[in-house]
Protein backbone atom coordinates (compact mmCIF):
# COMPACT_ATOMS: atom_id res chain seq x y z
CA UNK A 1 0.00 0.00 0.00
CA UNK A 2 3.24 2.05 0.70
CA UNK A 3 4.33 1.42 -2.44
CA UNK A 4 1.37 2.41 -4.61
CA UNK A 5 1.11 5.63 -2.23
CA UNK A 6 5.00 6.27 -3.14
CA UNK A 7 4.25 6.00 -6.87
CA UNK A 8 0.92 8.06 -7.01
CA UNK A 9 3.06 11.19 -5.00
CA UNK A 10 5.70 10.63 -7.30
CA UNK A 11 3.79 10.84 -10.64
CA UNK A 12 1.94 13.72 -9.08
CA UNK A 13 4.72 15.49 -8.55
CA UNK A 14 6.03 15.27 -12.52
CA UNK A 15 2.93 17.70 -13.18
CA UNK A 16 5.41 20.98 -12.43
CA UNK A 17 7.21 20.30 -15.09
CA UNK A 18 4.18 22.21 -17.25
CA UNK A 19 5.02 25.31 -15.43
CA UNK A 20 8.57 24.86 -16.31
CA UNK A 21 7.52 23.92 -19.85
CA UNK A 22 5.93 27.76 -20.37
CA UNK A 23 8.41 29.54 -18.92
CA UNK A 24 11.33 27.98 -21.12
CA UNK A 25 8.86 28.33 -24.31
CA UNK A 26 8.34 32.07 -22.99
CA UNK A 27 12.32 32.88 -22.67
CA UNK A 28 13.31 31.71 -26.04
CA UNK A 29 9.76 33.32 -27.77
CA UNK A 30 10.98 36.41 -26.29
CA UNK A 31 14.51 35.55 -27.78
CA UNK A 32 13.40 35.33 -30.80
CA UNK A 33 10.84 38.33 -31.36
CA UNK A 34 14.07 40.32 -29.80
CA UNK A 35 16.74 38.98 -32.34
CA UNK A 36 13.68 39.66 -34.61
CA UNK A 37 13.49 43.41 -34.26
CA UNK A 38 17.33 43.92 -33.60
CA UNK A 39 19.46 41.68 -35.68
CA UNK A 40 22.59 43.15 -34.56
CA UNK A 41 22.17 41.64 -30.86
CA UNK A 42 21.87 38.69 -31.77
CA UNK A 43 24.87 37.12 -29.68
CA UNK A 44 24.50 38.69 -26.31
CA UNK A 45 20.89 38.36 -26.42
CA UNK A 46 21.45 34.69 -26.50
CA UNK A 47 23.79 34.76 -24.09
CA UNK A 48 20.82 36.34 -21.86
CA UNK A 49 18.62 34.18 -23.04
CA UNK A 50 21.09 31.25 -22.37
CA UNK A 51 21.39 32.51 -17.84
CA UNK A 52 17.35 32.44 -18.14
CA UNK A 53 16.72 29.05 -19.57
CA UNK A 54 19.12 27.15 -16.98
CA UNK A 55 17.13 29.45 -14.42
CA UNK A 56 14.37 28.53 -15.19
CA UNK A 57 15.27 25.17 -15.68
CA UNK A 58 16.84 24.94 -11.81
CA UNK A 59 12.94 25.50 -10.81
CA UNK A 60 12.11 22.65 -13.35
CA UNK A 61 14.19 20.28 -11.73
CA UNK A 62 12.66 20.89 -8.15
CA UNK A 63 9.42 18.59 -9.06
CA UNK A 64 11.89 15.25 -10.00
CA UNK A 65 14.02 15.94 -6.49
CA UNK A 66 10.40 15.66 -4.66
CA UNK A 67 9.73 12.88 -6.96
CA UNK A 68 12.77 11.00 -6.11
CA UNK A 69 12.45 12.04 -2.56
CA UNK A 70 9.10 10.51 -2.31
CA UNK A 71 10.00 7.53 -3.93
CA UNK A 72 13.40 6.29 -2.60
CA UNK A 73 13.91 8.30 0.81
CA UNK A 74 10.60 8.51 2.77
CA UNK B 1 18.67 -7.38 -13.64
CA UNK B 2 20.63 -9.09 -11.17
CA UNK B 3 22.97 -11.23 -14.05
CA UNK B 4 26.04 -8.77 -13.59
CA UNK B 5 27.67 -7.57 -10.38
CA UNK B 6 27.45 -4.18 -11.76
CA UNK B 7 24.19 -3.55 -12.12
CA UNK B 8 22.97 -0.82 -9.58
CA UNK B 9 19.56 -2.17 -7.43
CA UNK B 10 18.78 1.42 -8.00
CA UNK B 11 19.17 4.85 -10.17
CA UNK B 12 20.04 6.23 -7.10
CA UNK B 13 23.20 3.85 -6.25
CA UNK B 14 25.37 5.82 -8.29
CA UNK B 15 24.98 8.78 -5.93
CA UNK B 16 26.79 6.44 -2.95
CA UNK B 17 29.80 7.84 -1.17
CA UNK B 18 32.36 5.34 -0.13
CA UNK B 19 35.17 5.85 2.52
CA UNK B 20 37.93 4.83 0.62
CA UNK B 21 40.40 5.34 3.58
CA UNK B 22 38.13 5.15 6.86
CA UNK B 23 39.68 7.89 9.60
CA UNK B 24 37.59 8.41 12.61
CA UNK B 25 38.84 10.91 14.93
CA UNK B 26 36.24 10.42 18.11
CA UNK B 27 32.72 10.64 16.65
CA UNK B 28 34.35 12.95 13.44
CA UNK B 29 34.31 11.20 9.96
CA UNK B 30 37.46 12.18 8.07
CA UNK B 31 37.58 9.42 5.78
CA UNK B 32 39.18 9.91 1.98
CA UNK B 33 36.05 8.78 0.62
CA UNK B 34 35.36 8.65 -3.26
CA UNK B 35 34.39 12.33 -3.90
CA UNK B 36 37.47 13.52 -2.04
CA UNK B 37 39.36 11.31 -4.76
CA UNK B 38 37.11 12.90 -7.85
CA UNK B 39 37.73 16.52 -6.35
CA UNK B 40 41.16 15.66 -6.37
CA UNK B 41 41.51 14.51 -9.80
CA UNK B 42 39.59 17.06 -11.14
CA UNK B 43 42.00 19.73 -9.20
CA UNK B 44 44.50 18.15 -10.18
CA UNK B 45 43.74 17.62 -14.05
CA UNK B 46 42.89 21.37 -14.36
CA UNK B 47 46.14 22.19 -12.33
CA UNK B 48 48.26 20.26 -14.55
CA UNK B 49 46.77 21.71 -18.20
CA UNK B 50 47.52 25.10 -16.72
CA UNK B 51 50.88 24.27 -15.85
CA UNK B 52 52.31 22.42 -18.73
CA UNK B 53 50.74 25.28 -21.20
CA UNK B 54 52.50 28.29 -19.52
CA UNK B 55 55.85 26.99 -18.31
CA UNK B 56 58.49 27.49 -20.14
CA UNK B 57 57.56 31.44 -20.17
CA UNK B 58 54.20 31.56 -20.98
CA UNK B 59 53.74 29.24 -23.92
CA UNK B 60 54.40 30.34 -27.69
CA UNK B 61 53.14 33.39 -29.69
CA UNK B 62 51.43 31.53 -31.88
CA UNK B 63 48.94 29.31 -29.30
CA UNK B 64 48.73 25.32 -30.25
CA UNK B 65 45.57 23.57 -29.12
CA UNK B 66 45.53 23.41 -25.48
CA UNK B 67 47.33 26.73 -24.98
CA UNK B 68 44.39 27.88 -27.06
CA UNK B 69 41.84 26.20 -24.83
CA UNK B 70 43.14 27.50 -21.76
CA UNK B 71 43.72 31.09 -23.15
CA UNK B 72 39.44 30.41 -24.52
CA UNK B 73 38.78 29.66 -20.89
CA UNK B 74 40.86 32.30 -19.11
CA UNK B 75 39.72 35.06 -21.82
CA UNK B 76 36.08 33.75 -20.83
CA UNK B 77 36.05 34.23 -17.10
CA UNK B 78 37.67 37.62 -17.57
CA UNK B 79 34.89 39.37 -19.56
CA UNK B 80 32.69 37.87 -17.54
CA UNK B 81 34.47 39.74 -14.14
CA UNK B 82 34.93 42.75 -15.96
CA UNK B 83 31.48 42.82 -17.75
CA UNK B 84 29.31 42.21 -14.53
CA UNK B 85 31.19 43.98 -11.74
CA UNK B 86 30.62 47.54 -12.94
CA UNK B 87 31.79 51.00 -11.79
CA UNK B 88 34.94 49.98 -10.10
CA UNK B 89 38.79 50.65 -11.33
CA UNK B 90 40.16 48.16 -13.25
CA UNK B 91 42.84 47.34 -9.62
CA UNK B 92 39.75 46.18 -7.95
CA UNK B 93 37.87 44.22 -10.29
CA UNK B 94 41.08 41.38 -11.09
CA UNK B 95 40.75 41.01 -7.48
CA UNK B 96 38.16 38.96 -7.55
CA UNK B 97 39.03 37.48 -10.72
CA UNK B 98 40.96 34.68 -9.21
CA UNK B 99 38.47 33.26 -6.95
CA UNK B 100 35.87 33.07 -9.25
CA UNK B 101 38.52 31.63 -12.03
CA UNK B 102 39.03 28.86 -9.85
CA UNK B 103 35.15 28.54 -9.03
CA UNK B 104 34.30 27.89 -12.89
CA UNK B 105 37.46 25.92 -13.76
CA UNK B 106 36.20 23.69 -10.67
CA UNK B 107 32.55 23.62 -11.37
CA UNK B 108 33.36 22.65 -15.03
CA UNK B 109 35.96 20.11 -14.81
CA UNK B 110 33.97 18.20 -11.97
CA UNK B 111 30.86 18.41 -14.16
CA UNK B 112 32.41 17.25 -17.41
CA UNK B 113 34.47 14.32 -15.21
CA UNK B 114 31.16 13.61 -13.92
CA UNK B 115 30.32 12.09 -17.77
CA UNK B 116 32.98 9.63 -18.18
CA UNK B 117 30.68 6.41 -17.74
CA UNK B 118 31.52 4.50 -14.45
CA UNK B 119 32.99 7.96 -12.83
CA UNK B 120 31.57 9.80 -9.85
CA UNK B 121 29.93 13.37 -10.03
CA UNK B 122 31.50 15.17 -7.37
CA UNK B 123 28.91 18.15 -7.48
CA UNK B 124 25.75 16.00 -7.74
CA UNK B 125 25.95 15.72 -3.85
CA UNK B 126 23.98 18.66 -2.30
CA UNK B 127 26.13 18.84 0.92
CA UNK B 128 29.53 19.44 -1.55
CA UNK B 129 27.11 22.66 -4.01
CA UNK B 130 25.88 23.64 -0.79
CA UNK B 131 29.06 24.12 0.86
CA UNK B 132 30.37 25.99 -2.12
CA UNK B 133 27.64 28.40 -2.57
CA UNK B 134 26.77 28.88 1.20
CA UNK B 135 31.16 29.90 1.52
CA UNK B 136 30.79 31.92 -1.30
CA UNK B 137 27.41 33.96 -0.17
CA UNK B 138 29.25 34.92 3.19
CA UNK B 139 32.09 36.04 1.28
CA UNK B 140 30.14 38.20 -0.80
CA UNK B 141 28.11 39.34 2.84
CA UNK B 142 31.71 40.26 4.06
CA UNK B 143 32.44 41.85 1.00
CA UNK B 144 29.57 44.31 1.17
CA UNK B 145 30.24 45.03 4.96
CA UNK B 146 33.42 45.52 4.36
CA UNK B 147 32.88 48.45 1.35
CA UNK B 148 30.21 50.09 2.80
CA UNK B 149 29.66 49.62 6.71
CA UNK B 150 26.24 49.35 7.86
CA UNK B 151 25.19 51.21 4.70
CA UNK B 152 24.91 48.10 3.15
CA UNK B 153 21.43 47.53 5.13
CA UNK B 154 19.79 50.26 2.69
CA UNK B 155 20.42 47.49 -0.23
CA UNK B 156 17.55 45.53 1.90
CA UNK B 157 14.97 49.08 0.60
CA UNK B 158 14.79 49.68 -2.80
CA UNK B 159 14.66 53.73 -4.03
CA UNK B 160 11.17 54.99 -4.34
CA UNK B 161 9.03 52.78 -2.02
CA UNK B 162 6.21 54.38 0.16
CA UNK B 163 6.74 53.93 3.90
CA UNK B 164 3.70 52.01 5.06
CA UNK B 165 5.16 49.24 2.33
CA UNK B 166 8.87 49.32 3.98
CA UNK B 167 9.03 46.81 6.47
CA UNK B 168 6.99 44.24 4.57
CA UNK B 169 9.36 44.89 2.13
CA UNK B 170 12.32 44.79 3.91
CA UNK B 171 11.61 41.52 5.45
CA UNK B 172 10.50 40.34 1.74
CA UNK B 173 14.27 41.36 0.49
CA UNK B 174 15.94 39.73 3.14
CA UNK B 175 14.61 36.43 2.84
CA UNK B 176 15.29 36.77 -0.88
CA UNK B 177 18.64 37.53 -0.21
CA UNK B 178 19.20 34.67 1.98
CA UNK B 179 17.51 32.34 -0.68
CA UNK B 180 19.93 32.87 -2.70
CA UNK B 181 22.78 30.90 -0.89
CA UNK B 182 20.53 27.79 -0.72
CA UNK B 183 18.92 28.37 -4.70
CA UNK B 184 22.52 28.73 -5.97
CA UNK B 185 23.43 25.53 -4.62
CA UNK B 186 20.30 23.40 -5.32
CA UNK B 187 20.08 24.55 -9.23
CA UNK B 188 23.78 23.15 -9.58
CA UNK B 189 22.76 19.79 -7.12
CA UNK B 190 19.11 19.39 -9.05
CA UNK B 191 20.39 19.74 -12.43
CA UNK B 192 23.50 17.23 -12.22
CA UNK B 193 21.41 14.33 -10.02
CA UNK B 194 18.36 15.02 -12.30
CA UNK B 195 20.21 14.46 -15.36
CA UNK B 196 22.50 11.52 -14.19
CA UNK B 197 19.55 9.69 -12.31
CA UNK B 198 17.61 10.22 -15.38
CA UNK B 199 20.49 9.06 -17.71
CA UNK B 200 20.80 5.50 -15.29
CA UNK B 201 16.84 4.99 -15.56
CA UNK B 202 16.62 5.11 -19.61
CA UNK B 203 19.99 2.85 -19.60
CA UNK B 204 17.93 0.45 -17.02
CA UNK B 205 15.45 0.07 -19.26
CA UNK B 206 17.34 -0.26 -22.69
CA UNK B 207 19.71 -3.18 -21.41
CA UNK B 208 16.28 -4.98 -19.80
CA UNK B 209 14.77 -4.83 -23.46
CA UNK B 210 17.79 -6.23 -25.03
CA UNK B 211 18.56 -8.87 -22.41
CA UNK B 212 14.87 -10.36 -23.39
CA UNK B 213 15.30 -13.17 -25.58
CA UNK B 214 12.76 -11.80 -28.19
CA UNK B 215 13.58 -10.13 -31.92
CA UNK B 216 11.16 -7.56 -30.53
CA UNK B 217 12.43 -6.52 -27.73
CA UNK B 218 16.05 -6.39 -29.59
CA UNK B 219 15.34 -3.84 -31.99
CA UNK B 220 12.71 -2.09 -29.74
CA UNK B 221 15.57 -1.50 -27.64
CA UNK B 222 17.06 0.92 -30.12
CA UNK B 223 14.56 3.76 -29.02
CA UNK B 224 15.57 3.95 -25.20
CA UNK B 225 19.24 3.34 -26.77
CA UNK B 226 18.96 6.65 -29.07
CA UNK B 227 17.45 8.47 -26.47
CA UNK B 228 20.20 8.18 -23.96
CA UNK B 229 22.54 9.30 -26.80
CA UNK B 230 20.66 12.39 -27.15
CA UNK B 231 20.50 12.67 -22.84
CA UNK B 232 24.10 11.87 -23.30
CA UNK B 233 24.16 15.35 -25.33
CA UNK B 234 21.95 17.65 -23.27
CA UNK B 235 23.70 16.45 -20.07
CA UNK B 236 27.10 17.48 -21.56
CA UNK B 237 25.38 20.86 -22.17
CA UNK B 238 23.83 21.06 -18.79
CA UNK B 239 27.76 20.59 -17.39
CA UNK B 240 29.00 23.43 -18.89
CA UNK B 241 25.76 25.73 -18.44
CA UNK B 242 25.42 24.81 -15.20
CA UNK B 243 29.34 26.08 -14.30
CA UNK B 244 28.61 29.17 -16.44
CA UNK B 245 25.54 29.98 -14.64
CA UNK B 246 26.50 29.46 -11.28
CA UNK B 247 29.69 31.59 -11.97
CA UNK B 248 27.69 34.51 -13.38
CA UNK B 249 25.60 34.52 -10.37
CA UNK B 250 28.30 34.89 -8.13
CA UNK B 251 29.53 37.84 -10.26
CA UNK B 252 25.86 39.62 -10.39
CA UNK B 253 25.81 38.85 -6.41
CA UNK B 254 29.37 40.54 -6.07
CA UNK B 255 28.12 43.48 -7.95
CA UNK B 256 24.66 43.84 -5.83
CA UNK B 257 26.73 43.89 -2.66
CA UNK B 258 29.73 45.99 -4.00
CA UNK B 259 27.29 48.60 -6.21
CA UNK B 260 23.80 48.51 -3.69
CA UNK B 261 21.90 48.66 -6.82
Amino acid sequence: MLEGAKSIGAGTATIASAGAAIGIGNVFSSLIHSVARNPSLAKQSFGYAILGFALTEAIALFAPIMAFLILFVF
Amino acid sequence: MNQIGLVAQSPLDQFEIIPLIPMNIGNFYFSFTNPSLFMLLTLSFFLLLIFFITKKGGGNLVPNAWQSLVELLYDFVLNLVKEQIGGLSGNVKQMFFPCILVTFLFLLFCNLQGMIPYSFTVTSHFLITLALSFSIFIGITIVGFQRHGLHFFSFLLPAGVPLPLAPFLVLLELISYCFRALSLGIRLFANMMAGHSLVKILSGFAWTMLCMNEIFYFIGALGPLFIVLALTGLELGVAILQAYVFTILICIYLNDAINLH
